[in-house]
């Protein structure tokens, strides 16, 4: 299926003589012993791999029409680990540390890429690996603002590459029967939908400075990126940058609301248009109406049981129609009333944060060239949700929105917020 | 560093504490640490009319708060906005030239296609990419003009920089009713790049991809 080019041979040809890579070549490279030969893998690179992307990545490592080969991180400790990662994983010590995400990029031999950076790199990551002419699976939230929100799903619709937000749950089975239920009339009209969703915050401060490492084992400037410049501390790089207006769009509510609103617009039938009404009642609940009348409630939820939710777990989500409700969440639990509704699911399904069968999705899609579960298109409106709720919290008032033109009606003021500037040099 | 060691005080904006243009203007005249004029700057989005566009520029050439001023500064629909980033242009070099040149093209401001198409041509400035790029934003006919010869005769990785850039530009011009200068934008990229992303996005505009 994925027909390794000229180049591709060249580029193998050239990294095993540059690399040192033994001629030994094992069976299952050469496609025995039950394994798929080399001219149908997949080739695939990642940028960007923290722990949430190492589960990624090993739901990648186990698909035995994956060849994964290089690593691009501005940290040395990073690409180490998934240097190691891979070794254990095929027992050949070929995958290839990069410091810079372009120069992965620019291998031919390439198909497609993970992308796990923190959330201000998703985006414009994903665009230069569009314009690269690779395939993408990119960790959510995939955009900092709506602008970038657009920006993404035009390129990626520009030049044609299969697209895949991390939004998993829309292959986690309790959460897609669910979404069944919902769509094929089981509750009856539905008339709200509910997201679960983190508090929400801005964070404009900033930690003490502390000396820059050397750029070979941290490169900040590149780690910073789009991101507006402040003075390095170790706990950003560390993971902890969570919650910081600068590296967390949407005030932290596309976090879950990725998840959870995303799943709402496919139980609504509003995968390709958005909610017209958006109000902030309090600070952990912001309330919309699409323009079919239905509600969608983004309401507190998370990790210690917060909110009013019947299944336990992180991300819950709830759809109430005139004949009946139904509610998940990440344990794998689903709830209904009537409780006939869920009688016949089965239970055992993946937890909400598994991946397993996302990236399975992502993969055949690349391979058919078919639209996987949370393309580009879906994401696009799920994500402008999540960012225009953001905004009605910020301004305090309820704002109107068109979902044809993505602009906020008759307000300035929220239309400012549609973009934020990026750092220079770094864009798509 | 000066002015970085007060950066330790917490602030997290809660749905109602949006500030007025008057509060944040004081903070950038006054001698507040760099953090509270970075904040000042990201905050003054919201409410930043015509009285902000002088504080602003004046930190244009700032090392690291002309990115925050650029935020402002890319929203002010004033076209004294505009203005203050095209003279920024002749002041500036590196990365603060690369912001301005980029916020330009966030504006899509015509007027600064002459100036872009100099820094696009401009090997001493270390700019051209940014203003191939800025070009593509800009997407009108003289901005798809200026375009045109790097893709035929520029030497790569420009020549590439500006048919990514072309794609842009055809789509905007296709949107806003210029078919034939976008479908000529498209058969001229797909005549230059005979194969790769730039040359399939041209073939997926050609039959409509850009609607």
């Amino acid at each position: 299926m994925m027909k390794i080019s000229t180049n591709r041979r060249q580029f193998l040809k050239t990294t095993a003589l540059t690399f040192g890579i033994p001629t030994f070549i094992p069976a299952s490279a050469l496609g025995r012993d039950g394994h798929v030969a080399p001219s149908n893998r997949i080739v695939i690179g990642a940028i960007g791999i923290g722990p949430r992307g190492r589960q990624v990545l090993s739901c990648f490592l186990k698909e035995k029409d994956v060849q994964f080969v290089a690593i691009a991180d501005v940290q040395e400790s990073r690409r180490e680990t998934v240097r190691r990662m891979v070794l254990r994983a095929y027992d050949r010590d070929d995958c290839v540390k990069y410091r810079d995400m372009d120069e992965l990029l620019a291998r031919d031999d390439i198909d497609a890429t993970l992308i796990c950076t923190g959330d201000h790199w998703h985006a414009l990551a994903s665009m230069r690996a569009a314009k690269a002419g690779k395939d993408i699976y990119c960790e959510k939230p995939c955009s900092m603002t709506i602008g970038e929100t657009q920006d993404l799903a035009d390129t990626v619709k520009r030049y044609q590459r299969v697209f895949q937000a991390g939004t998993q749950r829309r292959n986690v089975e309790n959460f897609r029967y669910a979404c069944d239920l919902a769509t094929t009339g089981k509750l009856g009209r539905i008339h709200t939908v509910h997201a679960g969703i983190l508090a929400l915050r801005e964070d404009f401060s900033w930690l003490p400075e502390e000396p820059l490492p050397a750029s070979e084992e941290v490169n900040w400037d590149a780690w910073l990126g789009p991101a507006p410049w402040r003075p390095y501390n170790e706990k950003y790089v560390q993971g902890r940058w969570r919650g910081y207006y600068d590296f967390n769009g949407g005030a932290t509510l596309p976090e879950w609301g990725a998840h959870t609103i995303d799943l709402c617009q496919l139980a609504a039938g509003a995968d390709g248009t958005a909610p017209v009404e958006y109000e902030a009642i309090d600070d952990n609940t912001i309330q919309a109406k699409y323009a079919s009348g239905i509600k969608l409630v983004m309401r507190l939820a998370g990790f210690k049981g917060e909110g009013d939710w019947v299944v336990p777990g992180t991300c819950p989500i709830r759809f109430e129609g005139d004949e009946g409700w139904v509610e998940a969440a990440d344990s794998g639990g689903i709830a209904s009333n009537p409780k006939t509704l869920v009688k016949d699911f089965p239970r055992g399904g993946l937890s909400g944060t598994d991946p397993t069968k996302h990236v399975r999705d992502f993969l055949d899609c690349v391979k058919s060239r078919k639209q996987p579960a949370a393309n580009a298109d879906v994401t696009r409106y799920g994500h402008i949700v999540s960012h225009a709720a953001s905004i009605a919290w910020r301004v305090g008032r309820k704002v109107r929105f068109d979902p044809v033109g993505e602009t906020f009606i008759d307000d300035a003021e929220a239309n400012r917020m549609i973009r934020r500037a990026l750092r220079a040099p770094w864009t798509a | 560093m000066d002015g970085l060691n007060d950066l330790t005080s917490f602030e997290i904006m809660s749905s109602s504490s949006i500030p007025t243009e008057a509060s944040q203007l004081e903070i950038l005249a006054s001698g507040a640490s760099m953090h509270a004029k970075a904040v000042a700057c990201q905050k003054i989005v919201y409410v930043a009319g015509p009285k902000s566009i002088g504080p602003l520029a004046a930190l244009l050439s700032d090392k690291h708060l002309s990115d925050y001023a650029r935020s402002g500064l890319e929203v002010i629909e004033d076209p004294a906005a505009s203005q203050a980033l095209l003279e920024a242009l002749s002041n500036l070099k590196g990365r603060q030239l690369a912001g301005v040149i980029h916020s330009l093209g966030v504006r899509r401001e015509k007027k600064a296609v002459p100036a872009l198409g100099k820094l696009a041509a401009d090997e001493t400035h270390g700019v051209q990419a940014e203003a191939i790029a800025s070009l593509g934003m800009i997407g009108s006919e003289e901005a798809a003009d200026v375009l045109g010869p790097i893709i035929a005769k520029g030497k790569e990785p420009l020549k590439s920089d500006a048919g990514h850039a072309a794609l842009i530009a055809a789509g905007h011009l296709a949107a806003e009713g210029n078919a034939g200068a976008a479908e000529r934008l498209a058969k001229e990229l797909q005549t230059v790049f005979p194969e790769g992303p730039i040359h399939d996005a041209s073939i997926h505009l050609s039959v409509g991809g850009s609607k």
